[in-house]
């Protein structure tokens, strides 16, 4: 059997259907499983047949989970300064973290947010395929150590690029810190602030009724094939409102058709055209 | 037709390797017809630039690709920052941002294993100056396919770690100082 057969049987057993992510990526990624967790082909077959709980495992594994507060400092500046502006003046704004992972991302675009007096203006949603990452969103509790750098550099930047006159923040605002077991756990306020669901983009199916003003999904594409790839591209086009934003990761880009269907500005890509578009 | 000998260079590099790298393209011809994938080692936190400094000096244009970017000759890849490197089957790169390997991301490990299986027999593998053992493992792939491997000779390493466990796995096809290197591309019948 090879992974492609094995992929059927989890479609056909399960809710999750990977059979068009990036070959050699699934292939890798189940290579690892296999490995990680000492299994024989039978034992992954019999397991993905009857046993729910190590599915979700499964997918947490296969899935890639890689984030970090204020991941890439250098977008951010990008976020509030070219994209923010454009939404102040409306009463409300939607902004959509597709594909959260542990929400790291999430919680600092809403300190962001915060900084800017914008938070109550903000409805945010986050969704993941994996169970697990939807506890750890809702949880928000993260290792100390391992953000404390990365917290460090978006210090830095925010020298370099205050935000509206902030050049720095008062982290204990959002995080109380532990160091004696290493961990960042996100204030109460910050998290009820998050409606996270468990939702696979494969599917296609929206799982909100509103659209969109901002759509994040850093890094998640880049694990589908060309082809699912476009589908996926065509529904955030579809959620968008006119002129709301995409933000992908730092090496994502459109090609072809979906080219002419953003305007590019760094990481953002801003929807045009939306009325010659319709979803087939 | 008439089929080329070798479809790509592929580099991999750690500590010391950037002037390396830095004079190779230099000196590369600039009519040089084969892609030319490099990844190296950086630290987490110095991200860019890198790319920026290897362009000031190099005869060929260097990108770093976006995932599923084609795969083009006579043009030199780096791998971007805190990205793993892949090529695929269908001549693109892809990238992924899964766990470090060997510590590192991107891993040579993941970019040379990946060329290996993609251009077999016609691959050229080079290992540089390191201080760890990231790309030995890519290293063994690339000879396993028949393709061609080349270490710097340790004698001319800041670091000669890297080389040096590539010549624990495999028996490297040739092993050369970074002048040596350069002429060997340059002369390369393709």
């Amino acid at each position: 059997m090879d992974f492609k057969q094995y992929l059927q049987v989890l479609k056909d057993n399960t809710p999750y259907d990977f059979s068009d992510y990036s070959d050699n990526s699934i292939k890798r990624r189940l290579q690892k499983v296999i490995a990680d967790n000492d299994l024989t082909l039978d034992d992954l077959l019999k397991k993905t047949q009857c046993d729910k709980g190590f599915v979700e495992r499964l997918v947490e594994d296969i899935t890639v989970n890689t984030t970090e507060l204020f991941r890439d400092p250098e977008l951010w500046p990008v976020f509030y300064e070219k994209l923010l502006p454009t939404l102040k003046g409306k009463k409300t704004f939607n902004i959509w973290h597709a594909g959260c992972s542990s929400g790291m991302e999430v919680y600092s675009n809403l300190i962001i947010l915060n900084e800017l007096g914008l938070l109550d203006k903000a409805r945010i949603y986050a969704t993941d395929i994996s169970a697990g990452m939807v506890r750890s969103c809702k949880k928000g509790s993260y290792r100390y150590e391992f953000n404390k750098n990365q917290i460090a550099e978006f210090e830095k930047v925010l020298k370099k690029t205050p935000i509206n006159g902030i050049s720095q923040i008062d982290f204990s605002k959002y995080f109380d810190i532990d160091e004696e077991n290493d961990r960042i756990n996100v204030k109460e306020f910050l998290r009820k602030k998050v409606d996270v669901r468990q939702h696979d983009l494969v599917q296609e199916k929206v799982p909100f009724y509103n659209k969109f003003d901002v759509i994040f999904c850093r890094n998640v594409l880049i694990y589908f094939n060309a082809s699912l790839q476009s589908k996926i591209y065509q529904m955030f086009h579809n959620q968008l409102y006119p002129k709301g934003s995409m933000i992908l990761g730092n090496h994502e880009s459109l090609t072809g058709f979906y080219k002419t269907k953003f305007l590019k500005n760094g990481p953002l890509y801003t929807k045009t055209n939306a009325f010659h578009f319709k979803y087939q | 037709m008439i089929r080329p000998k070798y479809k790509a260079v592929v580099i991999g590099g750690s500590a010391g390797s950037f002037s390396v790298v830095s004079k190779l393209l230099s000196q590369l011809r600039s009519d040089f017809p084969l892609p030319v994938i490099i990844c190296l080692h950086r630290l987490k936190h110095v991200r860019s630039g890198l790319v920026e400094s290897i362009r000031l000096k190099s005869n060929l244009e260097v990108i770093e690709p976006n995932d599923k970017e084609a795969i083009v000759g006579g043009k030199v890849y780096l791998a971007p920052s805190n990205y793993h490197l892949f090529v695929e089957y269908d001549g693109t790169f892809s990238l992924s941002t899964e766990e470090p390997l060997n510590h590192s991301r991107p891993s040579i490990d993941h970019t040379l294993t990946s060329a290996a299986y993609v251009y077999r027999n016609k691959l050229i593998g080079i290992v540089l100056t390191g201080a760890n053992k990231d790309g030995a493992k890519g290293m063994k792939d690339i000879a396993d396919k028949k393709g061609i491997t080349i270490i710097q000779d340790p004698k001319t390493c800041e670091m000669d770690t890297m080389p040096k466990s590539v010549a624990r796995l495999i028996k490297p096809d040739k092993v050369l100082s970074p002048e040596e290197i350069t002429n060997y591309l340059n002369k390369l019948a393709i």
